[in-house]
């Protein structure tokens, strides 16, 4: 049986790249050869032309380029230039962007080799991975296919899961990286608000969008923000801060980090498995001298995480997607008048789950509702980043189960209205309101599913973060998980 | 019933940057359709707004010249609608926050100053550009992102030439100010009129007609007072006013209905989320002021009370950047300010009218019409002779004194002893032109003077004659 | 706030140059009835109206201003090719009548 490098960490794949016992060419046909093989339903395009012709112009190891030669993939709302992206929504179908994204200019000029587009929710609005234009992404580590693998980065952690490659790009508005991960069993994470550039991501809400990526390790994650992470002027919200070498931060002791768990969020699950886990990392950690509380925050604020969640980011994502009228780019359906020609392009190309979304976030917009809808969840989330950041002044992190439950199954249903789902469901878009670094590792497995927690840190200490994390990860056993094929 | 008109102007300043409002693609007229774009431009997915830093100084020279309150903090927002012309789907506007607020100006109307307030002023960007042909629209995106002002007068302009006078002060503004070409024709200045009547006395205003488009300054004033007359008549038939966006039609000199406005448009407003808030420095904002040129009333205030010109010269001069710019240079190389302002007024205006061009086509250099002007100013040559030097110069491509030598003119004599020596002659040879002059007839002196100067061959200082002349009848 | 129903989010809908199938504008207004009702439980706490709005997650001013010097454009091609209905070099669509 041929090895699998791919399900081999940077830091490993790198060691062999250099001591050239594999060469970026190896990787990137490996790679393409997993992709075509998986059956997830995760790739809106295969870059098999252009990874395999880029791979072969990579002959010299670059030793202190840990990315050289790596393969990776691309959520596919990301604009890649020359290759198409349509954000799995027909609206962009056939759409050739004409630039590159700057996180795609930055991995490219760090030699890495991005093997395919994945597919996501359409546009990236959705949490289950369901709602793309090519139907289902598959959880790979459910091989009977009838669990989701999360969403909105759905094709991007099925395949980073299934050892395809070693590391994805993905987006993370609410959880759309941290959510996934966690029903993936992968490292998920998001760095601050405005750390990484946005120029060229597709935005859903930008006053919550970040750049974010799947890895199997901690440690893979601190290279790949090193590389990534800094200004751009192209992104003018983006931070002038300088970058920190986060690699060297991984490794040191953990002692005296102080962390703070949400009663009220741990008292709404009620999986007791993940409970159990969940507690026995607390115990772990503590082994390690971190101070471990369980502090309070109000209920009335938990139960409005997810509305004033959904009222900002369909409000934003309502603007923001208003240039898909099939004139520029995207199918063109001809037409009688000019309203007809958009109506036609946007009819036609978005799917009802984001349509439902756009008239709710323009409904929110209207100056005679804006008060109750807009401006009220926009006081709202200065209500929950104040209790948070007050948490904060006290604490180094705030620690959490990412998810109430393994993967659901596409045909579990959800009670929009139970506290399981408002608050243990949807916890994780605090780390959008607040814009905080946020991680998600694998921390046990049900049923041969995995599940993680949450770390969230304070701003601009994405280093701690996963300096914390690293900690978690040795006690877990779960470093490296991914999904072994048949 | 008496009405009493209410007129508010909204117009929008194309501002000459070299990049966009928002994107790095160039500003640039005239270049082959859609090929001045940026990737924003056309709405590319994931595309961010920057803006522009210039954008922003001009945008603070017109606050100031407009005696504008100016927020340091620069918000942006974005208006909400669809429209073929929109490739984002929204506008990036400043809403909430513009950058300058409650200002004015002054006009003068009949000698009189009147103080016209200013609401405020914002950056925005423009649309791309739609040509209509019979069943088809072409777009270009070369325009779509060009940095703008938009200036909204409050509602107290009067009538047709108190909103021409103020649209063109505004346009001396920005043209002086060096922030925008300022041409109405060319669409780099917009102006739209809103216009009520409301009975005098009245405090609520009445229903209001927008004119839209307006391409002309000239225009302005026919269209307003058409307008004016338009609503006066069917207000007292007992009729009522629609509210409705008109159009002017300079051929038939009169408002045309374009559209009736429905219900109000939600442009559900937000602020943009793309760009956080700039704040300014003091340091910033004062260097952007003092970073703008010599504007137009204050270059006529130093015309009038540092050259000594008149008003009606000085408002000549004024009333077109270029031309007060050649003066500014003439004036380096001349004291004889009034001489150069009659030059630049009379000569030079006329010779550039006849030939279709502007003062900077004009061939003469500023400091080779100096030269003319210093020979003028010494009676070295005199008017008659100077304009054929003038016509010389141009058509030749010389200088004055080069052409002042190829037309063979001899520089006048203003040797007192020598010309008196001619003056004795004729005044020997001619006793009855004495006498004549002695009995007050008016026409002797001239004939004396005529002699003077044919004996000369024309070559004696007229006007050195001409007082020296007098002063020997006098003896006589 | 305004009063919602099927009728009034079709012509939100048709507002955003869209339509939906019928079924969808039931679910749309389950959906509303849900959100506005968690949205009226927010706005139910006097202490609301004491914060300022948040647009951006943290304090992030800033006097970055772009230099205005102008780059060089996309060419023609790549400007429009994206663009599916096009005439000499524009983007063409039916007559837009002002």
């Amino acid at each position: 049986m041929i090895k699998n490098y791919c399900e081999l960490s940077i830091e490993q794949l790198h060691d062999l790249l250099v001591k050239k016992e594999v060469t970026p060419l190896m990787l990137a046909q490996q790679a393409i050869a997993l992709a075509k093989l998986d059956k997830s339903n995760a790739i809106e395009y295969l870059m098999e032309k252009e990874a395999l012709e880029f791979a072969k112009t990579l002959s010299e190891p670059e030793v202190d380029n840990m990315l050289w030669g790596i393969p990776f993939i691309i959520k596919d709302n990301f604009s890649t230039k020359n290759v198409p992206t349509c954000a799995s929504s027909n609206v962009l179908s056939g759409y050739v962007p004409v630039y590159d994204a700057t996180v795609i200019r930055k991995l490219k000029e760090k030699k890495a080799v991005a093997i395919c587009k994945t597919t996501l929710d359409e546009l990236a609005m959705g949490g289950t991975g369901i709602t793309g234009h090519l139907g289902v992404t598959f959880n790979p580590h459910d091989k009977t296919h009838s669990r989701l693998v999360g969403g909105s980065s759905c094709g991007s952690a099925a395949l980073t899961a299934a050892g395809v490659v070693p590391f994805a790009l993905g987006s993370d508005t609410g959880d759309s990286v941290r959510k996934p991960a966690s029903y993936a069993g992968l490292v998920g994470f998001k760095p601050t608000w405005s750390r990484i550039s946005r120029f060229g991501l597709f935005p859903f809400a930008p006053s919550l969008d970040t750049v974010g990526f799947f890895t199997r390790n901690v440690a893979d994650l601190s290279y790949l923000l090193e590389a990534t992470a800094g200004r751009d002027d192209n992104d003018s919200t983006s931070s002038s801060r300088l970058v920190d070498n986060y690699h060297d931060q991984i490794n040191k002791p953990v002692k005296g980090f102080k962390v703070a768990v949400i009663n009220q969020i741990l008292q709404v699950i009620k999986d007791q498995d993940i409970k159990n886990s969940f507690t026995k990392t607390i115990e772990d950690l503590r082994q390690k001298g971190v101070v471990v509380d369980y502090v309070d925050m109000d209920m009335s604020i938990l139960s409005s995480l997810y509305p004033t969640y959904f009222v900002i980011s369909c409000a934003e994502a309502t603007s923001n997607n208003a240039n898909l009228d099939g004139i520029k780019f995207g199918p063109y359906y001809d037409a009688k008048s000019y309203e007809e020609v958009m109506m036609n392009a946007r009819t036609k190309g978005f799917s009802k789950f984001i349509k439902r979304r756009f008239v709710f976030g323009s409904f929110a917009l209207m100056s005679e509702n804006q008060n109750d809808l807009f401006i009220r969840a926009q006081k709202n989330r200065r209500r929950i980043v104040e209790a948070v950041n007050k948490i904060l002044e006290n604490y180094d992190f705030i620690y959490l189960p990412a998810a109430p439950s393994i993967a659901p199954k596409f045909t579990d249903k959800s009670d929009a209205l139970s506290d399981e789902y408002l608050i243990a469901d949807n916890h994780l878009c605090i780390g959008n309101f607040t814009g905080l670094p946020s991680l998600t590792l694998p921390i046990g497995k049900k049923d041969g599913m995995p599940f993680g927690a949450n770390i969230t840190g304070r701003a601009f200490e994405e280093g701690k973060v996963m300096q914390i994390c690293s900690a978690i990860e040795e006690t877990t056993g779960l470093k490296g998980l991914y999904a072994k094929g048949e | 019933m008496e009405f009493e008109p209410v007129i508010g102007l909204e117009i929008h300043v194309e501002l000459k940057t070299n990049s966009k409002m928002f994107s790095n693609a160039p500003v640039c007229y005239g270049k082959e359709p859609n090929t001045q774009i940026a990737p924003l431009d056309m709405a590319f997915p994931g595309t961010m707004p920057t803006v522009n830093k210039n954008a922003v100084i001009f945008a603070i020279r017109v606050c100031n010249a407009l005696h504008m309150n100016i927020d340091k903090e620069i918000h942006f927002d974005r208006k909400n609608y669809f429209y073929s012309d929109l490739p984002k789907g929204y506008q990036i506007t400043q809403n909430l926050r513009p950058i300058g607020s409650n200002g004015y100006l002054e006009i003068e109307i009949d000698g009189k100053t009147k103080k016209i307030g200013i609401e405020r002023l914002h950056m925005e960007e423009d649309t791309c550009k739609q040509i209509h042909f019979n069943d088809f629209t072409l777009l270009n995106y070369n325009r779509a992102g060009t940095p703008l002002i938009e200036i909204v007068s409050r509602p107290e302009l009067r009538n047709g030439e108190e909103a021409m006078k103020y649209v063109e002060m505004i346009r001396s503004i920005v043209v002086y100010s060096d922030v925008s070409d300022g041409k109405m024709e060319e669409g780099s200045l917009r102006c739209d009129v809103n216009i009520s009547l409301k009975p005098v006395g009245q405090k609520e205003f009445g229903t209001k007609v927008e004119i839209k488009n307006i391409n002309s300054i000239s225009y302005i004033q026919k269209a307003v007072d058409f307008e004016i007359e338009r609503q006066t008549k069917l207000l007292l038939a007992g009729e009522k006013i629609v509210q409705e966006t008109r159009r002017y039609d300079s051929n038939k000199n009169e408002t045309i209905l374009m559209r009736v406005k429905t219900d109000a448009v939600d442009y559900k407003y937000f602020p943009e989320d793309n760009i956080t808030p700039i704040v300014l420095s003091d340091e910033f904002v004062e260097a952007a002021i003092n970073s703008c040129p010599e504007l137009a009333e204050s270059k006529k205030y130093r015309y009038i009370n540092q050259f000594g010109l008149n008003n009606y010269d000085a408002s000549l001069l004024i009333s077109d950047k270029d031309v007060s710019t050649y003066f500014d240079e003439l004036t380096k190389f001349t004291k004889h300010y009034k001489l150069a302002a009659n030059w630049l007024n009379v000569d030079v205006a006329s010779y550039c009218n006849k030939n279709f061009i502007t003062i900077n086509a004009f061939p003469v250099c500023p400091k080779s019409l100096s030269e003319l002007i210093e020979l003028v100013a010494k009676n070295d040559i005199n008017s008659n002779q100077a304009r054929e030097v003038f016509a010389s110069m141009i058509k030749d491509n010389i200088s004055a004194i080069e052409a002042k030598e190829k037309l063979g003119i001899s520089s006048q004599i203003s040797d007192s002893d020598f010309v008196m020596n001619i003056i004795n002659e004729v005044l020997k040879e001619n006793p009855q032109a004495i006498v004549d002059f002695k009995e007050g007839k008016g026409r002797a002196l001239g004939f004396l003077i005529g002699q003077v100067m044919k004996k000369s061959q024309g070559k004696v200082n007229p006007k050195l004659t001409n007082d020296l002349l007098l002063e020997e009848l006098k003896k006589r | 706030m305004k009063a919602y129903n099927k009728e009034i989010l079709q012509d939100a809908a048709h507002r955003l140059l869209f339509d939906m199938s019928n079924d969808e504008y039931d679910t749309l207004v389950n959906e509303f009835d849900i959100i506005i009702k968690q949205m009226n439980v927010i706005g139910s706490n006097s202490s609301i109206d004491n914060y300022e709005p948040m647009i951006f997650p943290f304090e992030c001013n800033t006097t970055f201003l772009r230099e205005d010097i102008a780059a060089e454009p996309l060419t023609r091609e790549e400007a429009l090719r994206n663009a599916n209905h096009k005439a000499g070099g524009q983007i063409k669509l039916p007559k837009v009548v002002q």
